[in-house]
């Protein structure tokens, strides 16, 4: 046996502790609450030296499984992580990486898929991966998440098939239980010994072509292939856990049960519950009920005899299924159960229950009941655990409707005169005026940017809008359930796919209106999004953009995936330090250059892009008008606000719009339009004597303060001379109608 | 270090549980670490600690929970500590408003991070029953440049009356001594400071209090009720949530004669406090402040820090009981409305990038 040490860590930190120990080549991610962690420690370690993956942050999951797959045709290792949509937004890329038979392991934090959006776990995520020729480990506890990412790798060399270890999202990622790790990392590359991929794009002495177009005679000769590797995998998976077993002393097998060989009754729940259902079969079995409990450690390849021995001797067997396969009468697992069980001609009754969705708590309780209902002769076959019907709700409501009339008070108007659009009033104080669209009581953190650049915006926009968020911290803060902080239309779709949805109900509502189904009368579109949504979702905001649909696409820009614990965006600026862009000794926070967004949406050739402050508040009220009568005239208009977010950017809530000040002073982010293709600054901290070196502003915030230290005066300076850079050119387009 | 503790108390399971209520930014979720892995590395207990994920901003409320059983057994209940050991309030403003003491028993050693005494607290909490520890850890914690949940450890450990102040002390050496240096003897200071200085008074069910059984959160709308797909037809309804609770200690107070009605606090507040109502100013038309509607201030300031003629400036909030510039929102159309008292909500559910601010010394 070699060398154990104690740990006290959570799933998450043991799967990042086990990738840090194989030293993986690469590992492409993109963050995703609840697996995100595990980049994040990974990168900690990383600034610390402790390791040498080359960490990518992708602008989705898509792009990360497309980086992943990438990195294994190369031949080394690779590694990620991801949970719920995340998984799915990924899931085309799964077979891919099966079908063409390159190892790697991904880690899924099992999370409940949208919509509506919950972060918290269940299994509905890891159920999609099924049929997609992949290996899937279930972890039940944080100490197994670490023995199975050792495990899988060597596994999934073996058998030259990818590998996920699946465990729950948060009551195993995050939850922080006594362990053991090997002492040495060297222990633990020796277990999974060296990998000689049999091919590799990187081989020039040996070509080969990787991703063939096939005929029909061949894809049932590839998938056949497959089938044997999984089944190859089935002996495999217990011969590997023995020669683990003999390093580290933790026995695993494919399945496990408590209390099962003389079970009357038996429990069959994955993940963690399976512990907790122990200490309900406990109490049965001490009023001399004979109830047992079991559960699989492997999805696939199934491991249906060995499930089907323990039941063997059981009158009732009720399987908890933490999701459900809608109109099946019973998630995947007592589908699957249901059919080993068959197939072995083991008689049991099987009863099926749907419980803990979206991170519903499952308490011991909750076990008993299951097994009561197992007693019960009557009990239905299927059902739902935990669901109830609801009390009478007072339905008052708090506010009128905000009537298009009420919401023109015509004191911020912009028209077309002779094909100039001109702009009037504007005024701070008059437009004290406008009717707030968005209600208080969100849960935003005290002085956050995102609801004062939204009511800027909303405040110069007259008439009828209806809104549009993507996922991020202004959707999370306001749609609360069962509260809701709009009080105007509001739609929430995926994180990326805001653009395509809002042009798509713009599209309805110019349909509806041509049949006479609704009245005439302009609404303005308006769709908010983080910079971490115009990462993702730039696709389709680029495809919105290049169809010209007529709407206004606002982002708040607080550089960095914020609601997930501040993950660095393209959007972060150089240098700043974030949970995914660390500063150590061999890092210095994010590496690479803010993304310049309006010169992207600009390149597109919408009539209106511009950015705007809430320092300058007269301006971004004019620019909000100027959005909406380009919206409504010319298709789509763009604006981008700087948006402070004290809680990551670390400074005080009260000083927030005097370093959105700086942040414009410095020229991080000038005021500038783009109208039809013209450039002008609005505001020229230059012209009014007014102009701050960047590391004033970097000065300011805890995120980019570690910058003030002399050793890292070279990346300021590369950062002062790409706003420099970017100034310049500004500055000519201004300068030059053409540009 | 590591020597088995034997617990001197445990449920029916054979666990001993730690619930620590706070609002987020105090520290209660590095705490609970803490105390998770004292369990675990230091006292040769089997261990687990777990928080309330999903509420981790500024200002919300969040749980840490932490459970421990003697080594050689399995922790298997994953769930909520409904009825705790000991109890943590790490903000005393939750008392009275969210079910805090939940499933207290004359058992459970609840400790407070309050300048009241146990008496005034019992009462403020509606406890049942219990050790009541009070604590002044706030101050404390600045006193000696250290954090409240530094203090409140060091309360905890002399509450529970079997954790060793050394491996306490021993912990945070190498927690916070490793990777802040400069920053551990005062934290140090704070953890001893927090075990020598707490008032404690044993509460026995007299009937005063009830007791308050652990309940999850339901909300009215169930799957007969609930409108189809999570669509929310009560527009605005977040106006009902009532934010003090996030408050740190300031509020900005309304200097109405020095206001010349600019509207920049308007434009600052992410919280939308500011009452304009037309009205008249230097005998002119105009929108005019009415005053603030502080169910939904958060206490953030950035109101007094635009405002260009001092009409706004900070106070603390337990000097001004009685705000006279205190309006409802004007866009309301109900006549009363019960508010419900909420925290900033958020998914943040990472800690590596918060950890470093979280451990930083100084005031909170």
């Amino acid at each position: 046996m070699k060398k154990q040490r104690v740990l006290f860590d959570s799933g998450n930190e043991l799967a990042a502790y086990a990738a840090k120990q194989i030293n993986y080549h690469v590992m492409g991610y993109y963050p995703i609450t609840p697996s995100t962690q595990i980049a994040e420690f990974l990168d900690q370690m990383k600034a610390d030296g402790e390791h040498d993956i080359s960490l990518i942050a992708a602008e989705g999951e898509h792009s990360a499984a497309g980086i992943c797959y990438g990195a294994s045709t190369g031949g080394g290792r690779v590694f990620n992580a991801t949970s719920a949509n995340g998984l799915l937004y990924a899931l085309e890329e799964l077979p891919v990486q099966s079908g063409t038979r390159f190892p790697m392991v991904m880690n899924v934090a099992c999370r409940t898929v949208s919509g509506p959006l919950s972060i918290k776990g269940d299994h509905s995520d890891i159920m999609y991966t099924l049929n997609t020729g992949w290996v899937i480990l279930f972890a039940n506890s944080p100490q197994a998440v670490y023995d199975f990412n050792i495990c899988a790798l060597k596994l999934a060399e073996r058998v030259k098939l990818p590998v996920i270890v699946a465990f729950d999202g948060f009551f195993t990622s995050h939850q922080k239980r006594r362990c053991e790790v090997f002492e040495e990392d060297s222990d633990v590359q020796a277990f999974v010994g060296k990998y000689d991929a049999p091919y590799s794009a990187l081989d020039l002495a040996h070509p080969v072509s990787i991703g063939s177009y096939m005929n029909e005679p061949d894809i049932i000769n590839n998938k056949f292939q497959l089938h044997l590797a999984m089944e190859q995998a089935r002996e495999a998976i217990p011969e590997i856990f023995a020669e683990y077993e003999k390093l580290s002393g933790r026995a695993y097998c494919r399945t496990e049960s408590y209390l099962a060989d003389d079970a009357e009754v038996l429990l069959f729940l994955l993940g963690s519950s399976y512990h907790t259902a122990k200490v309900a079969a406990d109490r049965f079995r001490a009023q001399g009920k004979k109830v047992g409990v079991f559960t699989t450690n492997v999805l696939r390849p199934f491991p249906g005899e060995e499930l089907a021995a323990i039941c063997k001797n059981a009158k009732t067997v009720l399987v908890g299924d933490r999701q459900d396969s809608y109109g099946a009468e019973g998630g995947n697992m007592s589908l699957e159960i249901r059919a080993a069980l068959q197939r072995a001609g083991v008689s049991a009754r099987v009863l099926s229950r749907v419980y803990g969705l979206g991170g519903l708590d499952f308490y011991v309780e909750d076990a008993e009941r299951m097994i009561e209902s197992c007693y019960d002769a009557k009990a239905p076959a299927f059902d739902y655990l935990g669901s109830y019907p609801g009390e009478q709700v007072d339905n008052q409501q708090y506010f009128a409707p905000i009537t298009g009339e009420a919401a023109s008070p015509g004191l911020t108007t912009c028209v077309f005169e002779d094909g100039k659009a001109v702009v009037r009033g504007g005024r701070v104080n008059e437009t004290t005026a406008m009717p707030k669209r968005l209600a208080p009581g969100h849960g935003a953190c005290p002085g956050c940017g995102i609801p004062v650049n939204v009511n800027l915006l909303l405040r110069g926009i007259e008439g009828n809008v209806v809104l549009l968020f993507q996922t991020g911290c202004g959707m999370v803060v306001t749609t609360a359930y069962p509260k809701t902080s709009f009080r105007v239309p509001y739609v929430h779709n995926l994180f990326q796919n805001g653009a395509a949805t809002l042009a798509g109900l713009v599209e309805m509502c110019r349909q509806r209106q041509k049949r006479g189904e609704l009245p005439e009368g302009e609404i303005t579109f308006v769709m908010v999004s983080g910079d971490g949504g115009m990462d993702i979702g730039m696709g389709s905001a680029i495809g919105t953009a290049l169809r010209n649909n007529h709407l206004i696409l606002f982002e708040y820009d607080n550089g960095g995936y914020m609601n997930t614990g501040y993950q660095l965006s393209y959007s972060t600026p150089m240098g700043a330090k974030s949970s995914t862009s660390h500063v150590g000794p061999n890092q210095y926070g994010k590496n690479f250059f803010h993304k310049d967004t309006p010169m992207i949406m600009a390149a597109t050739n919408i009539p209106y892009v511009a950015t705007v402050a809430e320092c300058n508040p007269a301006d971004f009220l004019k620019k909000a008008a100027k959005a909406k009568a380009y919206a409504a005239e010319h298709g789509m208009a763009y604006l981008k606000a700087l948006s402070a977010c004290p809680l990551n950017w670390g400074d005080k809530p009260n000083t927030e719009r005097r370093v959105i000040q700086a942040g414009v002073d410095c020229c991080y982010f000038p005021l500038y339009e783009v109208e039809r293709g013209i450039t002008k600054i609005t505001y020229d901290p230059e012209a009014a004597g007014k102009k701050l070196p960047a590391a004033d502003w970097l000065g300011m915030m805890g995120r980019t303060k570690h910058l003030m230290n002399e050793r890292y005066a070279d990346v300021v300076q590369a950062i002062q001379n790409e706003i420099d850079h970017r100034w310049l050119r500004l500055k000519a387009r201004n300068d030059c109608e053409l540009l | 270090m590591n020597e088995k503790t034997v617990l001197p108390v445990k449920n029916d399971y054979g666990y001993y549980e730690i619930r620590l209520e706070s609002i987020g930014g105090l520290g209660a979720n590095l705490c609970g670490k803490m105390l998770g892995e004292l369990g675990a590395v230091y006292l040769g207990l089997n261990s687990a600690s777990f928080s309330s994920y999903g509420s981790e901003k500024r200002g919300s409320p969040v749980k840490a929970f932490i459970r421990w059983c003697e080594q050689d057994m399995d922790l298997r209940v994953n769930s909520p500590i409904e009825s705790p050991h000991i109890l943590g309030l790490f903000h005393e403003a939750m008392a009275g408003k969210l079910p805090v003491t939940a499933g207290v028993t004359e058992e459970t050693r609840v400790i407070v991070n309050t300048g009241a005494s146990p008496d005034e607290m019992r009462e403020r909490l509606k406890l049942h029953a219990g050790e009541l520890t009070c604590v002044d850890a706030q101050k404390i914690a600045m006193d000696c440049k250290s954090r409240v949940n530094m203090v409140m450890l060091g309360a905890i450990v002399r509450a529970s009356g079997f954790i060793p102040l050394d491996a306490a002390l021993s912990l945070a050496r190498e927690t916070i001594g490793k990777k802040y240096p400069a920053l551990c003897e005062q934290n140090l200071e704070g953890i001893r400071r927090g075990y020598a200085e707490g008032v404690s008074r044993q509460f026995s069910d007299d009937g005063r209090f009830p007791a308050v059984p652990y309940t999850e959160a339901r909300d009215k709308w169930g799957y007969r009720n609930a409108p189809l797909g999570g669509v929310n037809p009560r527009f605005g309804s977040s106006v009902s949530n009532d934010l003090s609770a996030s408050r740190e200690g300031y509020i900005p107070l309304f200097i109405q004669e020095k206001c010349i009605n600019c509207g920049l606090c308007d434009t600052t507040c992410p919280d939308m406090v500011f009452q304009f109502r037309p009205g008249e100013y230097k005998g002119r038309k105009a929108m005019v402040n009415t005053g603030l509607d502080y169910h939904h201030c958060k206490g953030c300031l950035r109101c007094v820090d635009v405002c260009p003629t001092e009409a706004l400036v900070a106070g603390l909030e337990r000097e001004h009981p009685d705000k006279k510039w205190f309006v409802r929102n004007k866009d309301l159309i109900v006549d009363q409305m019960e508010f419900e008292d909420a925290g900033p909500n958020s998914w943040v559910t990472s800690e590596s990038f918060l950890n470093e601010k979280r451990v930083d010394g100084g005031v909170v």
